[in-house]
Protein backbone atom coordinates (compact mmCIF):
# COMPACT_ATOMS: atom_id res chain seq x y z
CA UNK A 1 0.00 0.00 0.00
CA UNK A 2 0.66 3.44 -1.17
CA UNK A 3 3.05 5.21 1.94
CA UNK A 4 2.14 8.60 2.73
CA UNK A 5 4.01 10.89 5.06
CA UNK A 6 1.88 13.91 7.44
CA UNK A 7 4.12 16.83 8.91
CA UNK A 8 2.17 17.94 11.84
CA UNK A 9 3.84 21.50 13.11
CA UNK A 10 6.09 22.87 13.73
CA UNK A 11 4.80 25.95 14.81
CA UNK A 12 2.37 25.77 17.75
CA UNK A 13 0.38 29.32 17.20
CA UNK A 14 -1.47 28.72 20.72
CA UNK A 15 0.17 27.49 23.44
CA UNK A 16 3.27 26.28 24.55
CA UNK A 17 6.23 24.11 23.22
CA UNK A 18 6.33 23.64 19.12
CA UNK A 19 6.57 19.98 18.19
CA UNK A 20 6.57 18.75 14.52
CA UNK A 21 5.46 14.95 14.01
CA UNK A 22 5.89 12.98 11.04
CA UNK A 23 3.37 10.34 10.87
CA UNK A 24 3.73 7.65 8.37
CA UNK A 25 0.49 6.50 7.26
CA UNK A 26 -0.88 3.33 5.04
CA UNK A 27 -4.17 4.09 4.26
CA UNK A 28 -5.60 5.08 7.76
CA UNK A 29 -3.21 3.41 9.66
CA UNK A 30 -0.54 4.97 10.97
CA UNK A 31 2.82 2.67 10.77
CA UNK A 32 5.41 4.91 11.98
CA UNK A 33 5.96 8.35 13.59
CA UNK A 34 8.57 10.83 14.62
CA UNK A 35 8.85 13.64 16.72
CA UNK A 36 11.30 16.66 16.49
CA UNK A 37 10.71 19.43 18.91
CA UNK A 38 12.89 22.53 19.86
CA UNK A 39 11.44 24.64 17.37
CA UNK A 40 11.05 27.20 19.88
CA UNK A 41 14.62 26.92 22.44
CA UNK A 42 15.07 29.90 24.31
CA UNK A 43 18.58 29.07 26.15
CA UNK A 44 16.21 29.32 29.79
CA UNK A 45 19.54 27.39 31.28
CA UNK A 46 22.17 29.49 29.96
CA UNK A 47 20.52 32.46 30.63
CA UNK A 48 19.58 31.38 34.83
CA UNK A 49 23.39 31.05 34.42
CA UNK A 50 23.29 34.76 34.50
CA UNK A 51 21.05 35.59 37.10
CA UNK A 52 21.05 35.88 41.02
CA UNK A 53 19.43 33.12 42.84
CA UNK A 54 16.75 35.34 43.28
CA UNK A 55 16.10 36.69 39.98
CA UNK A 56 15.99 32.57 38.82
CA UNK A 57 12.06 32.25 39.57
CA UNK A 58 11.08 35.21 37.61
CA UNK A 59 12.71 33.72 34.38
CA UNK A 60 11.87 29.95 35.42
CA UNK A 61 8.20 31.30 35.17
CA UNK A 62 8.00 32.36 32.11
CA UNK A 63 9.08 28.93 30.51
CA UNK A 64 5.48 28.00 30.36
CA UNK A 65 2.19 30.18 29.99
CA UNK A 66 0.19 27.22 31.81
CA UNK A 67 3.16 26.08 34.06
CA UNK A 68 3.89 28.80 35.82
CA UNK A 69 3.74 27.98 39.19
CA UNK A 70 5.68 24.66 39.03
CA UNK A 71 8.71 25.50 37.38
CA UNK A 72 9.76 28.02 40.05
CA UNK A 73 8.12 25.60 42.64
CA UNK A 74 10.30 22.80 41.45
CA UNK A 75 13.39 25.69 41.31
CA UNK A 76 12.50 26.77 45.31
CA UNK A 77 12.27 23.20 46.08
CA UNK A 78 16.20 22.51 44.79
CA UNK A 79 17.19 25.97 46.51
CA UNK A 80 15.71 24.31 49.93
CA UNK A 81 17.78 21.35 48.87
CA UNK A 82 20.79 22.99 48.36
CA UNK A 83 20.41 25.29 51.49
CA UNK A 84 18.85 22.87 53.74
CA UNK A 85 16.61 25.08 54.60
CA UNK A 86 12.49 24.34 55.85
CA UNK A 87 10.28 27.57 54.93
CA UNK A 88 7.53 28.66 57.23
CA UNK A 89 4.69 26.65 57.37
CA UNK A 90 2.62 30.10 55.98
CA UNK A 91 4.85 29.73 52.79
CA UNK A 92 4.13 26.20 52.17
CA UNK A 93 0.51 26.24 52.13
CA UNK A 94 0.43 29.21 50.10
CA UNK A 95 2.71 27.38 47.58
CA UNK A 96 0.70 24.44 47.56
CA UNK A 97 -2.64 26.73 46.93
CA UNK A 98 -0.86 28.01 43.49
CA UNK A 99 0.39 24.53 42.79
CA UNK A 100 -3.16 23.45 43.14
CA UNK A 101 -4.89 26.19 41.66
CA UNK A 102 -2.31 26.32 38.49
CA UNK A 103 -3.27 21.96 38.34
CA UNK A 104 -7.38 22.86 38.10
CA UNK A 105 -7.40 25.40 35.22
CA UNK A 106 -4.67 23.62 33.38
CA UNK A 107 -7.22 20.21 33.68
CA UNK A 108 -10.50 21.89 32.03
CA UNK A 109 -8.41 23.44 30.05
CA UNK A 110 -7.17 20.34 28.24
CA UNK A 111 -10.62 18.82 28.87
CA UNK A 112 -12.18 21.91 27.25
CA UNK A 113 -9.52 21.46 23.95
CA UNK A 114 -10.19 17.42 23.96
CA UNK A 115 -13.49 18.22 23.92
CA UNK A 116 -13.24 20.16 20.62
CA UNK A 117 -10.50 17.72 19.01
CA UNK A 118 -13.42 14.82 19.06
CA UNK A 119 -16.26 17.72 17.72
CA UNK A 120 -17.67 18.39 21.36
CA UNK A 121 -17.53 22.30 20.93
CA UNK A 122 -19.97 23.12 23.49
CA UNK A 123 -18.09 20.76 26.15
CA UNK A 124 -15.16 23.20 24.82
CA UNK A 125 -17.28 26.20 25.96
CA UNK A 126 -18.56 25.20 29.16
CA UNK A 127 -15.22 23.75 30.65
CA UNK A 128 -13.75 27.12 30.02
CA UNK A 129 -16.44 28.24 31.56
CA UNK A 130 -15.85 26.49 34.78
CA UNK A 131 -12.11 27.38 34.64
CA UNK A 132 -12.66 31.20 34.54
CA UNK A 133 -13.51 31.10 38.14
CA UNK A 134 -10.12 29.76 39.10
CA UNK A 135 -8.14 32.24 36.96
CA UNK A 136 -10.35 34.92 38.99
CA UNK A 137 -8.80 33.24 42.19
CA UNK A 138 -5.52 34.21 40.93
CA UNK A 139 -6.22 37.95 39.42
CA UNK A 140 -7.67 38.59 43.05
CA UNK A 141 -5.05 37.23 45.44
CA UNK A 142 -1.85 37.79 42.63
CA UNK A 143 -2.89 40.43 40.51
CA UNK A 144 -2.56 38.39 37.26
CA UNK A 145 -4.87 35.20 35.37
CA UNK A 146 -1.53 33.84 35.66
CA UNK A 147 2.40 34.52 36.30
CA UNK A 148 1.81 34.89 40.05
CA UNK A 149 5.12 35.10 40.65
CA UNK A 150 4.45 34.16 44.61
CA UNK A 151 7.93 31.73 44.81
CA UNK A 152 10.62 32.56 46.46
CA UNK A 153 13.87 31.22 47.45
CA UNK A 154 13.03 30.99 51.33
CA UNK A 155 9.04 31.21 51.09
CA UNK A 156 7.03 33.27 49.23
CA UNK A 157 6.51 36.84 47.98
CA UNK A 158 3.13 37.77 49.13
CA UNK A 159 0.52 36.34 51.72
CA UNK A 160 -3.22 35.80 50.87
CA UNK A 161 -5.11 37.73 53.27
CA UNK A 162 -7.82 36.11 55.45
CA UNK A 163 -10.63 38.68 53.85
CA UNK A 164 -9.85 36.90 50.79
CA UNK A 165 -10.87 33.30 52.02
CA UNK A 166 -14.68 33.38 51.53
CA UNK A 167 -14.11 35.15 47.86
CA UNK A 168 -11.76 32.08 47.48
CA UNK A 169 -14.44 29.45 48.48
CA UNK A 170 -17.19 30.47 46.55
CA UNK A 171 -15.36 30.09 43.45
CA UNK A 172 -13.77 27.06 44.11
CA UNK A 173 -17.75 26.19 44.88
CA UNK A 174 -18.47 27.45 41.61
CA UNK A 175 -15.92 25.32 39.48
CA UNK A 176 -16.53 22.03 41.60
CA UNK A 177 -20.43 22.03 40.19
CA UNK A 178 -19.43 22.63 37.31
CA UNK A 179 -16.17 19.86 37.26
CA UNK A 180 -18.50 17.72 38.91
CA UNK A 181 -21.50 18.26 35.89
CA UNK A 182 -18.75 17.39 33.41
CA UNK A 183 -16.99 13.88 35.06
CA UNK A 184 -21.06 12.68 35.26
CA UNK A 185 -21.68 13.66 31.49
CA UNK A 186 -18.19 11.69 30.48
CA UNK A 187 -18.81 8.78 32.27
CA UNK A 188 -22.69 9.15 30.90
CA UNK A 189 -22.05 9.47 27.18
CA UNK A 190 -21.90 6.19 25.18
CA UNK A 191 -20.02 8.79 21.86
CA UNK A 192 -17.76 9.81 24.58
CA UNK A 193 -16.81 6.03 25.65
CA UNK A 194 -16.41 5.02 21.87
CA UNK A 195 -14.34 7.55 20.97
CA UNK A 196 -12.07 7.50 23.77
CA UNK A 197 -11.92 3.86 25.18
CA UNK A 198 -9.38 1.24 23.86
CA UNK A 199 -7.75 4.33 21.42
CA UNK A 200 -4.27 5.06 22.18
CA UNK A 201 -3.42 2.23 24.53
CA UNK A 202 -0.17 3.30 26.33
CA UNK A 203 0.68 0.38 28.57
CA UNK A 204 2.60 -0.31 31.38
CA UNK A 205 5.71 -1.29 30.41
CA UNK A 206 6.61 1.28 27.92
CA UNK A 207 5.13 3.68 30.33
CA UNK A 208 8.10 2.60 32.63
CA UNK A 209 10.46 2.42 29.74
CA UNK A 210 9.74 6.11 28.74
CA UNK A 211 10.00 7.21 31.87
CA UNK A 212 6.79 8.98 31.79
CA UNK A 213 4.95 10.75 34.64
CA UNK A 214 1.66 12.72 35.60
CA UNK A 215 -1.06 11.68 33.86
CA UNK A 216 0.39 9.91 31.05
CA UNK A 217 1.69 7.59 33.30
CA UNK A 218 -0.99 7.55 35.78
CA UNK A 219 -3.21 6.64 33.65
CA UNK A 220 -1.35 3.63 32.67
CA UNK A 221 -1.40 2.30 35.85
CA UNK A 222 1.38 3.40 37.78
CA UNK A 223 0.95 5.04 41.07
CA UNK A 224 3.74 8.21 40.96
CA UNK A 225 3.36 11.41 41.63
CA UNK A 226 6.14 13.75 43.30
CA UNK A 227 3.49 15.31 45.77
CA UNK A 228 2.76 11.74 47.39
CA UNK A 229 6.38 10.64 46.75
CA UNK A 230 8.61 13.05 48.28
CA UNK A 231 6.11 15.19 50.02
CA UNK A 232 6.96 18.64 49.64
CA UNK A 233 5.09 21.87 50.93
CA UNK A 234 1.46 20.91 52.85
CA UNK A 235 1.26 18.01 50.99
CA UNK A 236 1.97 15.99 53.76
CA UNK A 237 -0.47 17.38 56.43
CA UNK A 238 -3.85 17.41 53.75
CA UNK A 239 -5.84 14.87 52.59
CA UNK A 240 -6.61 13.60 49.13
CA UNK A 241 -5.61 10.11 46.81
CA UNK A 242 -3.31 10.18 44.29
CA UNK A 243 -5.62 8.96 41.51
CA UNK A 244 -4.60 6.25 38.95
CA UNK A 245 -6.30 4.04 36.40
CA UNK A 246 -4.85 1.06 34.77
CA UNK A 247 -6.49 1.39 30.97
CA UNK A 248 -3.89 3.25 29.52
CA UNK A 249 -5.83 4.21 27.15
CA UNK A 250 -7.32 8.19 26.01
CA UNK A 251 -10.58 7.78 28.52
CA UNK A 252 -8.02 6.42 31.51
CA UNK A 253 -5.99 10.19 30.56
CA UNK A 254 -9.30 11.97 30.97
CA UNK A 255 -10.42 10.35 34.03
CA UNK A 256 -6.97 10.65 35.91
CA UNK A 257 -7.32 14.67 34.93
CA UNK A 258 -11.07 15.20 36.06
CA UNK A 259 -10.75 12.86 39.38
CA UNK A 260 -7.77 15.17 39.77
CA UNK A 261 -9.29 18.36 39.20
CA UNK A 262 -11.81 17.37 42.26
CA UNK A 263 -9.04 16.38 44.93
CA UNK A 264 -7.18 20.02 43.68
CA UNK A 265 -10.28 21.36 45.12
CA UNK A 266 -10.19 19.62 47.94
CA UNK A 267 -6.80 20.37 48.66
CA UNK A 268 -7.18 24.08 48.40
CA UNK A 269 -9.77 24.36 51.15
CA UNK A 270 -8.32 22.34 53.18
CA UNK A 271 -5.24 24.55 53.11
CA UNK A 272 -7.53 27.35 53.48
CA UNK A 273 -8.90 25.65 56.75
CA UNK A 274 -5.43 25.10 58.06
CA UNK A 275 -3.67 27.95 57.63
CA UNK A 276 -2.80 30.13 60.95
CA UNK A 277 -1.02 33.47 60.44
CA UNK A 278 2.45 33.94 60.42
CA UNK A 279 6.10 34.75 58.63
CA UNK A 280 5.43 34.09 54.80
CA UNK A 281 9.07 33.84 54.38
CA UNK A 282 13.05 33.03 55.96
CA UNK A 283 16.31 35.24 55.71
CA UNK A 284 18.39 33.92 53.32
CA UNK A 285 22.05 34.27 53.73
CA UNK A 286 24.85 33.52 51.02
CA UNK A 287 24.24 30.70 48.77
CA UNK A 288 27.28 27.95 50.15
CA UNK A 289 28.90 26.00 46.83
CA UNK A 290 26.64 22.98 46.23
CA UNK A 291 23.75 21.15 44.56
CA UNK A 292 20.08 20.78 45.15
CA UNK A 293 17.62 18.89 43.31
CA UNK A 294 13.95 19.76 43.17
CA UNK A 295 10.90 18.36 41.98
CA UNK A 296 7.33 19.01 41.76
CA UNK A 297 4.05 17.71 40.24
CA UNK A 298 2.75 19.64 37.45
CA UNK A 299 -0.06 19.39 35.55
CA UNK A 300 1.65 17.69 33.11
CA UNK A 301 3.68 15.11 35.70
CA UNK A 302 7.31 16.15 37.27
CA UNK A 303 9.10 18.79 36.70
CA UNK A 304 12.66 18.51 37.79
CA UNK A 305 15.31 21.35 38.63
CA UNK A 306 18.86 20.33 39.59
CA UNK A 307 20.92 23.70 40.68
CA UNK A 308 24.57 23.77 41.31
CA UNK A 309 26.18 26.77 43.13
CA UNK A 310 29.76 27.66 43.25
CA UNK A 311 29.63 29.92 46.18
CA UNK A 312 28.62 33.21 44.29
CA UNK A 313 25.15 34.90 43.96
CA UNK A 314 23.98 33.08 40.71
CA UNK A 315 23.98 29.38 39.75
CA UNK A 316 26.95 27.89 37.82
CA UNK A 317 24.29 25.49 36.15
CA UNK A 318 20.85 25.28 36.29
CA UNK A 319 19.35 22.28 34.53
CA UNK A 320 15.60 21.79 33.54
CA UNK A 321 13.47 18.75 32.58
CA UNK A 322 9.46 19.72 31.96
CA UNK A 323 7.02 16.86 32.04
CA UNK A 324 6.44 16.64 27.99
CA UNK A 325 9.94 16.23 27.76
CA UNK A 326 9.77 12.30 29.04
CA UNK A 327 5.41 11.95 28.07
CA UNK A 328 5.90 13.50 24.20
CA UNK A 329 8.88 10.72 22.95
CA UNK A 330 5.72 7.92 24.58
CA UNK A 331 3.54 8.48 21.62
CA UNK A 332 5.81 6.45 19.65
CA UNK A 333 4.36 3.71 21.87
CA UNK A 334 0.93 4.58 21.22
CA UNK A 335 0.50 5.58 17.69
CA UNK A 336 1.29 2.70 15.72
CA UNK A 337 -1.17 0.69 15.04
CA UNK A 338 -4.17 4.05 15.57
CA UNK A 339 -6.50 5.17 12.89
CA UNK A 340 -5.58 8.22 11.12
CA UNK A 341 -8.47 10.16 12.88
CA UNK A 342 -7.11 8.83 16.45
CA UNK A 343 -3.99 10.05 16.07
CA UNK A 344 -4.92 13.65 16.75
CA UNK A 345 -6.38 12.57 20.60
CA UNK A 346 -3.84 10.39 20.86
CA UNK A 347 -1.30 13.28 20.79
CA UNK A 348 -3.58 15.16 22.35
CA UNK A 349 -4.07 12.99 25.49
CA UNK A 350 -0.32 12.67 25.76
CA UNK A 351 0.52 16.18 25.45
CA UNK A 352 -2.14 18.44 26.43
CA UNK A 353 -0.52 21.47 24.67
CA UNK A 354 -1.73 20.45 21.11
CA UNK A 355 -2.77 22.70 18.85
CA UNK A 356 -0.15 22.28 15.87
CA UNK A 357 -3.03 20.62 14.10
CA UNK A 358 -3.93 23.85 12.85
CA UNK A 359 -1.04 24.28 10.86
CA UNK A 360 -1.27 20.60 9.23
CA UNK A 361 -0.49 19.39 5.71
CA UNK A 362 -0.85 16.18 4.49
CA UNK A 363 2.15 15.63 1.59
CA UNK A 364 2.52 12.30 -0.92
CA UNK A 365 5.22 10.60 0.23
CA UNK A 366 6.21 10.20 -3.40
CA UNK A 367 5.21 13.36 -5.14
CA UNK A 368 5.37 15.89 -2.45
CA UNK A 369 2.06 17.52 -3.19
CA UNK A 370 -0.16 18.88 -0.84
CA UNK A 371 -3.01 16.52 -0.37
CA UNK A 372 -5.13 18.00 2.92
CA UNK A 373 -4.25 20.59 5.06
CA UNK A 374 -5.06 23.77 7.62
CA UNK A 375 -7.39 21.69 9.79
CA UNK A 376 -8.11 18.67 7.70
CA UNK A 377 -6.61 16.27 10.60
CA UNK A 378 -9.24 18.23 13.33
CA UNK A 379 -11.76 17.32 10.83
CA UNK A 380 -11.37 14.02 10.15
CA UNK A 381 -11.41 13.73 14.46
CA UNK A 382 -14.49 15.67 13.99
CA UNK A 383 -16.13 13.15 11.77
CA UNK A 384 -15.54 10.26 13.31
CA UNK A 385 -17.68 11.60 16.29
CA UNK A 386 -20.11 12.08 13.62
CA UNK A 387 -20.33 8.88 11.70
CA UNK A 388 -20.49 7.12 15.08
CA UNK A 389 -23.31 9.00 16.48
CA UNK A 390 -25.65 8.66 13.43
CA UNK A 391 -24.21 4.49 13.52
CA UNK A 392 -25.86 5.23 17.34
CA UNK A 393 -28.84 6.36 16.43
CA UNK A 394 -29.93 3.53 13.74
CA UNK B 1 12.21 -1.56 50.99
CA UNK B 2 13.37 1.56 52.68
CA UNK B 3 15.60 4.04 51.14
CA UNK B 4 18.70 3.40 53.57
CA UNK B 5 18.60 -0.40 52.30
CA UNK B 6 18.81 0.61 49.07
CA UNK B 7 21.14 2.69 49.58
CA UNK B 8 22.97 -0.17 51.24
CA UNK B 9 21.70 -2.55 48.21
CA UNK B 10 23.70 -0.39 45.75
CA UNK B 11 26.67 -0.07 48.04
CA UNK B 12 26.95 -4.12 48.14
CA UNK B 13 25.87 -4.81 44.72
CA UNK B 14 28.13 -2.29 42.73
CA UNK B 15 31.36 -3.34 44.96
CA UNK B 16 34.33 -2.01 42.90
CA UNK B 17 32.26 0.02 40.56
CA UNK B 18 31.70 3.14 42.57
CA UNK B 19 34.37 5.70 43.34
CA UNK B 20 32.46 7.24 46.46
CA UNK B 21 28.92 7.89 47.52
CA UNK B 22 27.89 11.45 49.07
CA UNK B 23 24.30 11.40 50.81
CA UNK B 24 24.20 14.83 51.68
CA UNK B 25 20.35 14.33 53.10
CA UNK B 26 18.65 10.91 53.14
CA UNK B 27 15.97 11.62 50.46
CA UNK B 28 19.34 12.43 48.02
CA UNK B 29 22.26 10.17 46.87
CA UNK B 30 25.21 10.91 44.49
CA UNK B 31 27.11 7.88 43.25
CA UNK B 32 30.32 8.83 41.24
CA UNK B 33 30.99 6.31 38.77
CA UNK B 34 34.49 6.16 36.53
CA UNK B 35 33.46 6.48 32.90
CA UNK B 36 33.67 2.46 32.81
CA UNK B 37 31.83 1.50 34.72
CA UNK B 38 28.78 4.07 33.82
CA UNK B 39 26.68 1.78 31.58
CA UNK B 40 27.09 -1.35 34.17
CA UNK B 41 25.86 1.21 36.91
CA UNK B 42 23.14 2.96 35.03
CA UNK B 43 21.49 -0.60 33.81
CA UNK B 44 21.54 -1.96 37.37
CA UNK B 45 19.57 1.02 38.67
CA UNK B 46 17.36 1.13 35.49
CA UNK B 47 16.43 -2.80 36.18
CA UNK B 48 16.55 -1.68 39.85
CA UNK B 49 13.58 -0.11 39.10
CA UNK B 50 14.54 3.68 38.91
CA UNK B 51 13.28 6.42 36.87
CA UNK B 52 15.37 8.34 34.80
CA UNK B 53 14.28 11.87 35.14
CA UNK B 54 16.27 13.31 33.56
CA UNK B 55 20.12 14.09 32.94
CA UNK B 56 22.75 16.82 33.37
CA UNK B 57 25.57 17.60 31.73
CA UNK B 58 28.09 20.05 33.17
CA UNK B 59 31.27 21.86 31.63
CA UNK B 60 34.20 21.52 34.09
CA UNK B 61 37.69 22.14 32.96
CA UNK B 62 39.03 18.87 31.87
CA UNK B 63 35.90 17.04 31.26
CA UNK B 64 32.34 16.95 30.91
CA UNK B 65 30.75 15.81 33.78
CA UNK B 66 27.42 14.06 33.39
CA UNK B 67 24.83 13.36 35.95
CA UNK B 68 21.96 10.48 35.66
CA UNK B 69 18.89 11.01 37.96
CA UNK B 70 16.96 8.27 38.99
CA UNK B 71 13.84 8.51 41.07
CA UNK B 72 13.19 5.73 43.42
CA UNK B 73 9.33 7.35 43.81
CA UNK B 74 8.10 4.51 46.13
CA UNK B 75 11.20 5.24 48.33
CA UNK B 76 11.64 8.76 47.98
CA UNK B 77 15.39 8.84 46.98
CA UNK B 78 17.04 10.63 43.93
CA UNK B 79 19.79 8.85 43.16
CA UNK B 80 22.15 10.39 41.18
CA UNK B 81 25.42 8.78 39.01
CA UNK B 82 28.19 11.19 38.63
CA UNK B 83 30.17 10.00 35.62
CA UNK B 84 32.66 12.12 33.56
CA UNK B 85 32.85 12.05 29.56
CA UNK B 86 37.21 13.74 29.47
CA UNK B 87 38.05 15.66 26.95
CA UNK B 88 39.16 15.64 23.99
CA UNK B 89 37.41 12.93 23.13
CA UNK B 90 34.70 13.40 25.67
CA UNK B 91 33.20 10.11 24.48
CA UNK B 92 30.84 7.96 26.91
CA UNK B 93 28.66 4.87 26.93
CA UNK B 94 25.10 5.70 25.24
CA UNK B 95 22.17 4.59 28.46
CA UNK B 96 19.89 5.00 25.67
CA UNK B 97 20.79 1.71 24.18
CA UNK B 98 19.39 -0.23 27.66
CA UNK B 99 16.01 1.84 27.42
CA UNK B 100 14.42 4.61 25.15
CA UNK B 101 13.87 7.29 28.58
CA UNK B 102 17.22 8.44 28.04
CA UNK B 103 17.23 8.95 24.04
CA UNK B 104 16.23 12.56 23.79
CA UNK B 105 17.83 13.50 27.03
CA UNK B 106 21.28 12.52 25.34
CA UNK B 107 20.85 13.77 22.00
CA UNK B 108 20.39 17.36 23.88
CA UNK B 109 23.58 17.02 25.70
CA UNK B 110 25.08 15.87 22.44
CA UNK B 111 24.10 19.07 20.92
CA UNK B 112 24.77 21.44 23.53
CA UNK B 113 27.96 20.40 25.21
CA UNK B 114 29.16 18.31 22.44
CA UNK B 115 29.52 14.36 24.04
CA UNK B 116 29.72 11.87 22.16
CA UNK B 117 27.33 8.92 23.32
CA UNK B 118 28.84 5.37 21.93
CA UNK B 119 26.13 2.63 20.96
CA UNK B 120 23.41 5.43 20.84
CA UNK B 121 20.82 4.12 18.55
CA UNK B 122 20.27 7.39 16.79
CA UNK B 123 22.81 10.13 17.81
CA UNK B 124 21.28 13.32 15.56
CA UNK B 125 20.32 16.85 16.20
CA UNK B 126 17.39 17.37 18.98
CA UNK B 127 17.62 20.79 19.72
CA UNK B 128 19.98 23.17 17.68
CA UNK B 129 18.86 23.68 14.05
CA UNK B 130 20.42 21.68 10.63
CA UNK B 131 22.24 24.86 9.82
CA UNK B 132 24.19 25.18 12.81
CA UNK B 133 27.85 25.25 13.00
CA UNK B 134 29.54 21.59 13.32
CA UNK B 135 31.78 21.39 16.45
CA UNK B 136 30.27 24.78 18.28
CA UNK B 137 28.32 23.98 21.74
CA UNK B 138 26.80 26.60 22.87
CA UNK B 139 26.27 25.08 26.61
CA UNK B 140 30.18 24.90 27.11
CA UNK B 141 32.12 27.41 29.04
CA UNK B 142 34.28 28.38 26.26
CA UNK B 143 31.43 29.46 23.87
CA UNK B 144 31.12 32.73 22.98
CA UNK B 145 28.18 34.69 20.44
Amino acid sequence: MKRTMIPVGPYHPILEEPEYYQLYVEGEKVVDADIRISYNHRGIEKLSEGLTFDQVPFLVARICGICCACHPFAYVNAMDDLLGIDPPERAKYVRTIFGELERIHSHLLWAGLAGHFIGYNTVFMWVWRYREPILDICEFTSGNRNHYDVYKVGGVRFDIPEEQFPAIRAKLDECEAGTKMLYEAVLDDPIIHLRLKGIGVLSKEDAIAYSTHGPTARGSGLPIDVRADEPYASYDVVDWNVIVHDEGDVMAKTLVRLEETLESIKIVRQCLDNMRPGPIELEIGDVPPGEGIGHAEAPRGETFHYVRSGGDNHPVRHKVRAPSYVNVPSFKANVIGAELADAMLITAANDPCYSCTERVAAVDWKTGETVAKGRGLIELCQEKTKRLKRALKR
Amino acid sequence: MQRDELVEKITKDLDGKLESIDRPSGKRAYLFVHPDHSLEVNRYLYELGGRLATATGVDSRDYIEVLYHYCFDSMNIVVTVKTRAFKPEVEIDSVAQVFPGAEWIEREMHDLLGVKFKNHPRLERLILSDDWEEGVYPYRRDYKK
